[in-house]
C-alpha cells in the first residue's frame, strides 16, 4: 500500500473537520440548554432530524434549501419556547428532563416515520453538486456551509454571552438564577429565549444534515453518543466547546481511518478523549 | 308474455342464482381461520424494509382469502412489532406460539431476529419459513426453510456471480478494492469476495473495513481514490453504500465499476453517483420474470399498496420478491402436505421444490440449504432503472453490463 | 427489621419461583425474565449513580464485558454456562474497579465529565471487541452451548436465573442503602467534599459501589448472552442499555433501592403493551407520551413519590426531646491544659498564582479558645481548610498529637478528632437534620453504629436547640438554625479540636449571645476551639488568645485587646494613617 499521500491526509483531515463541524452544530443547542438551563434535551436530535425532513419536504416542493430556514427556524424557535415553558411549569430537574425529552424524542420519531415512512430519503439539491478545488483537495459546498454555520452560530453565541447585557444576564442565570433574578434579570424570559434559540439551532443543524446526508428516522440515535461526547468534552454551556471538541473527535477519527484500518477509528478518538480528561486540569 | 315462458324464465333464473350462490360458497374459504403468526421490524432501524414485508404479507393473505384460503379455511395474519430487537423477537414468537396459539409461524426480518425466532421454533417444533437470513452457517435447525434464494455458501456464490459477470463484460477489471462493514451478515461475504478476486488473478489495491456505526466515509473515499481500482466491491448495509457514494462524489471520484451487496435499492437508484452501480437481486420488473402472470399481478398490487403506504419507491425488487416467495412456499407446502402439521409441512418441503416468482426453490441440501448455486443475479442501475445484466438468460431484453 | 425484610425476600423468592411449575405459557416466563433482567441493570446502576450522584453513561460497557466473557468462555473454552457467570461478574467488576481507581482520584472528573468518561469507555471497549479475536466481526453464537435444566423448560430456566439475580441485586441494593456505605454515598451525592472532611472515605466507597454495580451488570450480561444466543458488538454495546437504565431509574425513583425496579417493570411492560402490528408507530409515540406525563406529575419517580407520600403520612416530627432527660454530652477525655495541641509550621498554599498562605507558623494550646482574625483575603478560611484536610498544603507541616496531618487524606484527619464548620453552611440537602448530625458520629473518631450515632446526634441537637427540627430537611431551616446545625454536626464526632469558620456572621444580637454561651459550654466540656471571626465583640468576649493573619502570614499573636491595638494590625485592617 505504501505511505499515504499528502492528498489523502489532507482530504481526510478536511473530512474530519467537516463532520466535526456537524457534531459541533448538533451539539451547540444541546450544550447551551444543558449548561445554562440545566435541561438535558435528548429531543434535540429528534428535532434536528425533523428539521432535516422538513427541509427535504420543502425543497422537494421547489423551495431553495437555504430558504427553508425562513420557515424552519421560527417554527423551531416556537417549539423550543414551548418545550421550556412546559419544563419550567413543572419545575423539571435535570435528570427528569432527560426522561421528558426522551419521551419527546419517541413522539417526534414516530411522527417522522408516520409522515415519511422509515425509508431512506436523500435530498438532491443544486448545492449538493457544487465543489471547490483547493490544490489537489476538494471541498463540497454543503460541508463548507455546515462549517460556516457552525462557526458563525458558535461565535455569535459566544459574542452574545460575553459582550451583550442579555448575554451576561444569561450567564448570571446559569450560575445562580435566584440571585440573578434578585438583580432584576428576567430569568423566565431569557430562559425561554435560550431554549427557543437552542431549538432553532437544531433546525439549522437539520438543514445541514439534509444537505449532506441520507435521512432515516432510526438515524436519530446514531449521532447521540458522539455528539454527547463532544458536548461534555467541550464544557457545558460553552458555545465554542462542542465545535472544538467535535472537530477534535472528527479529525482524530478521520486520520485514523486514513492511516490504518478504519474500524479502529472510535478507539482512537475516544481513547484520546479519555487521555485528555485524565490529563488536563478542567475542560477544553 | 305467455305464462309458460315466464315460469321457465323464473325457474332458470332461480337455478342460475342457486348455481352462482353455490359457486361463491365453494370459492370463499370457510371455517375457523388458519392463524399465521410472525413479527416484523415495524419500528426501529430496520423499519424501512420491515414495511416492505408487511405490505407483501398483507397482499398475499388477502389474495389467499379471495381464493381458497389455506385448506379451504380463511387465513388470519397475526403480526407483531419486534422493534428491530432480537430479544423482543424471541419473546414475541413465544407469545405467538404459547399464548396466541397460532397454527403456523412465518419468519421475521433480518438475520438476528430470524435467529431468535429459529431458537423458539426449534423449542416448539414449529416449521419456520424465512426470507432474509444472511448467515446460513448459523442455521442449525432441521425445520427451517430459507425462501430467499440465497445459497448455503453465499461467500462463495455471490462473489462468483459478480466476478463472472465482470469477466464476461466488455472491459473486465484488473484491479479490485474491497470495502466492507464489519456487520456479521455482510462481512463474511466480502471476505469471500477477496478470496474470489485473488483466485481469478485480480490485483487487490485496497481492503478496508469499517465499524457499523460509521458516519464519516470521507477518508475511505479518499483512500479508494488514491488506490485507483477498476472495480470496487462495497459490502455495505442499509444506507452505508449511499454514504460512501456521497463521500466519493464530494471528492470528485467515482470508481469505474462498483457493486453493492445489500443496498437500499430505491435510494441507490436515485442517488447522483449511483449510475451504473451494480447490485445483487433475485427479481426485477422485466422479462423473463414478467412472463409469469402471478408475478405480474403481484407487481400491480404492490404498486397500488406501496403508493398507499407512502413508499417512495414502489417497484418490486429483491426484498418484496423474496417476501412473496416465502408466502408462496408456505401456501404450497400446506396444500402439498394437506395439513397444518409442522412435521408434515417440513417433510413435504424437503422433498418438493416450489416454483416461486424468484425461481425454483429447493431444500434438499444439508440443513435445507443448497450449496454452490443460488437464485441471485447481477443488476445494474441503467438510466434510473434496475436492469438485470447477468446471467444472460435472466438479463432484461437487450441489456448488457455497461462498462466505462 | 432486617429479619423481617429477609423473610419478605425469601417469601417473594419462594412464591415467584413456584410460578414455572404451574406451567404458564413460555411467553410470560420470558417476559418476566426480561423484567428481572432490566431490574438488575437499573438497580445495579442506581447503586453508584443514583445513590452517589456519579452519573455513569457506561453501564453498557460492563454489561457487554459480562456478556462477552460468558459468550467467549462458553463457546471457545467450553466452560459450562453457569460457571461463566461468576467469571462474568469478576471481569466486569475488575474492569470497573480498575477504571474507578484512576478516575475517582481526580476530583475534577465529576458530574458530566464522569458520564462522558464512562461513555467513552463503552466506545473504546466496543471497538476493541470488534477488532480483535474476541469477536472480530461475525459475532458469537451460543446455541450449541447446553443450558442447564434448572426449570421445567428453557424459558423457565431463564426465568429462575433472572429471578435469583434480581432478588440478589435488590437485596444488595437494600443492604448498601442501609449500611454505612449507603449513608456515605448519599452524603457524597449532596456534597462530596464535606462528606470527605467529615470522615467518609469517599474514594473507597465510590470504588465499592462501582465494583458492585459493574459486577451485577456483568452477570446480567452473561445470562442475556444465553438468552439471545447470538452476541454481536452492535447489539451489545448500543446506546440502549445506558440510556434505558437512566430512564428506568429516574422513572421509578433513584433515591431508594426499589425505585429503579419499579421503573424497569413499568418500561418493559410499556414496551410490550404496544407491539400489535397495526399501530406500531402510534404505539411508539404513546410510550413517549406516557413517560412524559408520568415524570411531569411524579417528579420523584413512581416509587419515590409513593415513599414520600408514605413518609409524610406516617410519623409527624419527632416530639421534642426533653433536654433535661438526656444525660449531658459526656465531656471528652482531656489532657493537661496549656500544652500544644496543634502546631502549624511553615504552611504554604497557593491557588493559581494567589499565595493564600505564605508560611504560617502557629500553635494551638489545649483547652484554649484561639481567635483567628485578619482582613478579608488574609488566608483565615484557607488555613481552616488546610488543617481540616479540605485542601492539601503545598508545603509545611501540621503536627497534631504527634502526627503530621499535611499528607493525610481528609477523612483520616476527621478520625484524628478534628472537626470544622463552614462559613456558609453546607448541610447535606437531602438528608434530614438528624441524619446530617449522625453522619460525623458514624464516621468520626468513635465510628459509632447508626443507632448509637443517632442517639448522640439527638443529644447535640438538644444542646444546640434544634431538637424540634430533627426530622426536617436543612432547606426548611433559617440561617441561624443552619449555622447551629453546622455546629451540632461538628460536635457530633466529639472532636478534640474544633475549627469554627465565621459562626457568628449573619446572626442577630440575641443569637450571638446564644452562640457565645454555647461555645463556652463546649470548651467547658474539654474541647479546644479555633475560630475565625469578624464579629469583634465575640472575639473579645470569647478568646483567650488571638492570632492575626495578613496576606497569608501571621503578623501578631497574643492577648486579644493588646494585639488589636498593635499598629501593624491596625494597618492591616484599615491601612496606614496618613501623616
Amino acid at each position: 500500500m505504501g505511505l499515504p499521500s499528502l492528498t489523502l491526509l489532507g482530504q481526510s483531515l478536511l473530512s474530519g473537520l467537516f463532520i466535526g463541524a456537524l457534531y459541533g452544530l448538533l451539539g451547540l443547542g444541546l450544550s447551551l440548554s444543558w449548561g445554562m438551563l440545566r435541561q438535558i434535551n435528548l429531543a434535540h436530535f429528534a428535532l434536528a432530524f425533523l428539521g432535516a425532513y422538513l427541509t427535504y419536504q420543502l425543497a422537494g416542493a421547489g423551495m431553495d434549501p437555504l430558504a427553508t430556514l425562513a420557515v424552519v427556524v421560527p417554527f423551531f424557535f416556537a417549539l423550543g419556547v414551548l418545550m421550556h415553558w412546559l419544563l419550567a411549569r413543572f419545575s423539571v430537574s435535570a435528570f427528569n428532563s432527560l426522561l421528558v425529552s426522551f419521551g419527546f424524542t419517541a413522539i417526534i420519531e414516530a411522527l417522522i416515520q408516520w409522515i415519511w415512512t422509515a425509508d431512506f430519503r436523500r435530498m438532491e439539491s443544486a448545492y449538493g453538486e457544487v465543489k471547490f478545488r483547493v490544490g489537489a483537495l476538494y471541498v463540497a459546498l454543503p460541508e463548507l456551509l455546515t462549517l460556516a454555520m457552525a462557526l458563525a452560530l458558535s461565535l455569535l453565541v459566544w459574542a452574545w454571552l460575553r459582550h451583550t447585557y442579555t448575554g451576561k444576564a444569561m450567564r448570571a442565570i446559569a450560575e445562580d438564577a435566584p440571585i440573578a433574578a434578585a438583580f432584576g434579570v428576567d430569568v423566565r424570559g431569557l430562559s425561554l429565549l435560550l431554549s427557543g434559540l437552542s431549538a432553532a439551532f437544531a433546525g439549522v443543524a437539520g438543514l445541514c444534515l439534509a444537505l449532506s446526508y441520507t435521512l432515516a428516522p432510526g438515524q436519530i440515535y446514531a449521532w447521540l453518543g458522539v455528539v454527547f461526547a463532544a458536548v461534555m468534552l467541550g464544557g457545558l454551556g460553552n458555545p465554542l466547546g462542542p465545535l472544538v471538541a467535535g472537530i477534535v473527535i472528527g479529525v482524530s477519527e478521520a486520520l485514523t481511518m486514513a492511516l490504518t484500518a478504519p474500524a479502529w477509528a472510535p478507539l482512537v478518538s475516544f481513547s484520546l478523549l479519555i487521555v485528555v480528561l485524565l490529563a488536563r486540569p478542567g475542560r477544553i | 308474455m305467455p305464462a309458460a315462458n315466464q315460469s321457465v324464465r323464473a325457474v332458470l333464473g332461480a337455478l342460475l342464482a342457486l348455481a352462482l350462490a353455490a359457486q361463491s360458497a365453494l370459492a370463499a374459504p370457510s371455517g375457523p381461520p388458519v392463524r399465521i403468526g410472525s413479527t416484523l421490524a415495524l419500528t426501529g432501524p430496520l423499519a424501512a424494509t420491515g414495511l416492505v414485508h408487511k405490505i407483501v404479507g398483507e397482499i398475499y393473505v388477502e389474495e389467499l382469502n379471495r381464493k381458497n384460503g389455506l385448506l379451504g379455511r380463511p387465513v388470519e395474519w397475526v403480526l407483531k412489532d419486534d422493534q428491530s430487537r432480537p430479544d423482543l423477537a424471541r419473546t414475541l414468537y413465544e407469545q405467538l406460539i404459547t399464548v396466541d396459539k397460532v397454527d403456523l409461524i412465518m419468519g421475521p426480518y433480518a438475520t438476528a431476529n430470524i435467529l431468535s425466532a429459529m431458537g423458539v421454533a426449534q423449542r416448539y417444533n414449529k416449521v419456520l419459513i424465512h426470507h432474509t437470513f444472511g448467515t446460513p452457517s448459523l442455521a442449525k435447525y432441521d425445520m427451517q426453510f430459507p425462501a430467499g434464494g440465497l445459497a448455503g455458501d453465499p461467500d462463495n456464490t455471490i462473489p462468483r456471480l459478480v466476478f463472472d459477470a465482470l469477466a464476461a463484460s466488455a472491459k473486465p477489471p484488473k484491479s479490485v478494492a474491497v470495502v466492507t462493514s464489519k456487520f456479521p451478515s455482510v462481512h463474511f461475504i466480502s471476505l469471500g469476495a477477496r478470496e474470489a478476486a485473488k483466485k481469478r488473478g485480480l490485483r487487490e489495491v485496497a481492503f478496508l473495513e469499517w465499524d457499523f456505526g460509521n458516519r464519516d466515509f470521507g477518508p475511505i473515499a479518499a483512500r479508494l481514490k488514491d488506490a485507483k481500482p477498476d472495480f470496487v466491491w462495497v459490502g455495505g448495509l442499509g444506507l452505508e453504500g449511499n454514504l460512501l457514494i456521497d463521500a466519493m462524489r464530494k471528492i470528485d471520484y467515482m470508481p469505474p465499476l462498483h457493486f453493492h451487496l445489500f443496498p437500499a435499492p430505491g435510494p441507490l437508484l436515485k442517488a447522483a453517483g449511483g449510475e451504473n452501480a451494480l447490485a445483487a437481486t433475485t427479481f426485477e420488473e422485466h422479462a423473463p420474470f414478467t412472463d409469469n402472470p402471478v408475478a405480474v399481478e403481484f407487481i400491480r398490487l404492490y404498486h397500488e399498496r406501496g403508493a398507499k403506504a407512502g413508499l417512495p419507491d414502489t417497484s418490486v425488487e429483491n426484498q418484496s420478491a423474496i417476501s412473496y416467495s416465502s408466502w408462496q412456499t408456505l401456501e404450497a407446502a400446506v396444500s402439498g402436505a394437506g395439513s397444518l402439521d409442522d412435521k408434515a409441512i417440513a417433510q413435504w418441503l424437503k422433498k418438493n421444490p416450489v416454483d416461486a416468482i424468484v425461481g425454483r426453490l429447493r431444500w434438499d441440501g444439508p440443513f435445507n440449504y443448497i450449496y454452490g448455486t443460488d437464485l441471485y443475479k447481477v443488476k445494474q442501475n441503467q438510466k434510473g432503472k434496475w436492469v438485470i445484466v447477468w446471467p444472460k438468460e435472466f438479463a432484461a431484453p437487450g441489456a448488457r453490463l455497461i462498462t466505462p | 427489621m432486617r429479619a423481617r425484610a429477609l423473610a419478605g425476600f425469601a417469601a417473594a423468592g419462594l412464591g415467584l419461583s413456584a410460578v414455572p411449575f404451574f406451567g404458564p405459557p413460555a411467553f410470560y416466563e420470558s417476559f418476566l425474565y426480561l423484567v428481572f433482567h432490566w431490574i438488575v441493570l437499573a438497580v445495579s446502576w442506581n447503586i453508584l449513580s443514583g445513590y452517589s450522584g456519579y452519573f455513569s453513561f457506561g453501564h453498557g460497557a460492563f454489561f457487554g464485558a459480562g456478556m462477552y466473557t460468558t459468550a467467549t468462555l462458553a463457546t471457545k473454552a467450553g466452560v459450562p454456562f453457569l460457571w461463566t457467570l461468576p467469571l462474568a461478574a469478576l471481569v466486569a467488576a475488575v474492569f470497573g474497579i480498575a477504571l474507578g481507581a484512576v478516575v475517582f482520584r481526580l476530583p475534577r472528573l465529576r458530574g458530566e465529565l464522569f458520564a462522558l468518561l464512562t461513555l467513552a469507555v463503552t466506545f473504546v471497549l466496543a471497538t476493541i471487541v470488534l477488532n480483535t479475536p474476541i469477536d472480530g466481526g461475525p459475532g458469537l453464537y451460543l446455541s450449541a452451548v447446553p443450558l442447564p435444566a434448572i426449570g421445567p423448560s428453557p424459558s423457565s430456566t431463564f426465568y429462575l436465573l433472572g429471578l435469583a439475580l434480581a432478588l440478589a441485586t435488590l437485596w444488595i441494593a437494600r443492604e448498601v442503602q442501609r449500611s454505612r456505605l449507603g449513608t456515605g454515598l448519599f452524603a457524597i451525592h449532596d456534597d462530596e467534599d464535606v462528606a470527605e472532611v467529615l470522615g467518609v472515605p469517599t474514594y473507597r466507597y465510590k470504588l465499592a459501589a462501582f465494583g458492585l454495580s459493574c459486577g451485577l451488570a456483568g452477570v446480567a450480561g452473561g445470562i442475556q448472552a444465553m438468552f439471545i444466543s447470538y452476541v454481536t458488538v452492535g447489539e451489545t454495546f448500543s446506546i440502549a442499555v445506558p440510556l434505558n437504565v437512566v430512564l428506568m431509574s429516574v422513572l421509578g425513583g433513584s433515591r431508594h433501592w426499589f425505585g429503579p425496579a419499579v421503573g424497569a417493570a413499568a418500561v418493559t411492560a410499556l414496551l410490550y403493551a404496544f407491539t400489535a402490528g397495526d399501530y406500531a408507530v402510534a404505539g411508539h409515540a404513546a410510550v413517549g407520551l406516557i413517560l412524559i406525563v408520568v415524570i411531569l406529575f411524579l417528579p420523584e419517580g413512581i416509587f419515590g413519590e409513593l415513599i414520600g407520600a408514605l413518609k409524610r403520612r406516617r410519623v409527624p416530627a419527632m416530639p421534642p426531646i426533653d433536654a433535661a432527660g438526656l444525660p449531658a454530652p459526656a465531656a471528652w477525655p482531656g489532657k493537661p491544659e496549656g500544652q500544644a495541641l496543634l502546631e502549624a509550621r511553615g504552611l504554604c498554599k497557593a491557588f493559581r498564582g494567589v499565595q493564600a498562605l505564605a508560611g504560617v507558623d502557629l500553635e494551638v494550646r489545649r483547652g484554649e479558645i484561639l481567635g483567628l482574625v485578619g482582613p478579608n483575603g488574609s488566608g483565615k478560611s484557607t488555613l481552616i481548610n488546610v488543617v481540616s484536610g479540605h485542601f492539601r498544603p503545598d508545603s509545611g507541616r501540621i503536627l497534631f498529637e504527634g502526627r503530621d496531618l499535611a499528607r493525610l487524606e481528609a477523612h483520616r484527619i476527621a478520625r484524628t478528632g478534628i472537626a470544622r464548620t463552614y462559613q456558609i453552611p453546607r448541610p447535606f440537602a437531602h438528608l434530614s437534620v438528624l441524619e446530617n448530625v449522625a453522619l460525623p458520629a458514624m464516621f468520626g473518631r468513635d465510628a459509632q453504629a447508626r443507632a448509637d450515632a443517632e442517639r448522640e446526634a439527638r443529644r447535640w441537637l438538644a444542646f444546640t436547640g434544634l431538637a424540634a427540627k430533627a426530622m426536617s430537611l436543612p432547606g426548611e431551616l433559617n440561617l441561624h438554625q443552619r449555622k447551629f446545625l453546622e455546629l451540632a454536626r461538628a460536635l457530633a464526632s466529639r472532636p478534640g479540636l474544633l475549627l469554627l469558620d465565621e459562626v457568628f456572621s449573619g446572626l442577630t444580637h440575641a443569637e450571638i449571645d446564644d452562640a457565645i454561651r454555647l461555645i463556652r459550654e463546649i470548651r467547658a466540656r474539654g474541647a479546644t476551639i479555633v475560630f475565625v471571626e469578624h464579629v469583634i465583640r465575640a472575639v473579645m468576649e470569647l478568646t483567650d488568645r488571638i492570632v492575626v493573619l495578613s496576606y497569608g502570614r501571621v503578623i501578631a499573636e497574643g492577648d486579644p485587646r493588646a494585639v488589636m491595638r498593635e499598629p501593624d494590625v491596625v494597618a492591616a485592617y484599615l491601612g496606614k494613617p496618613r501623616a
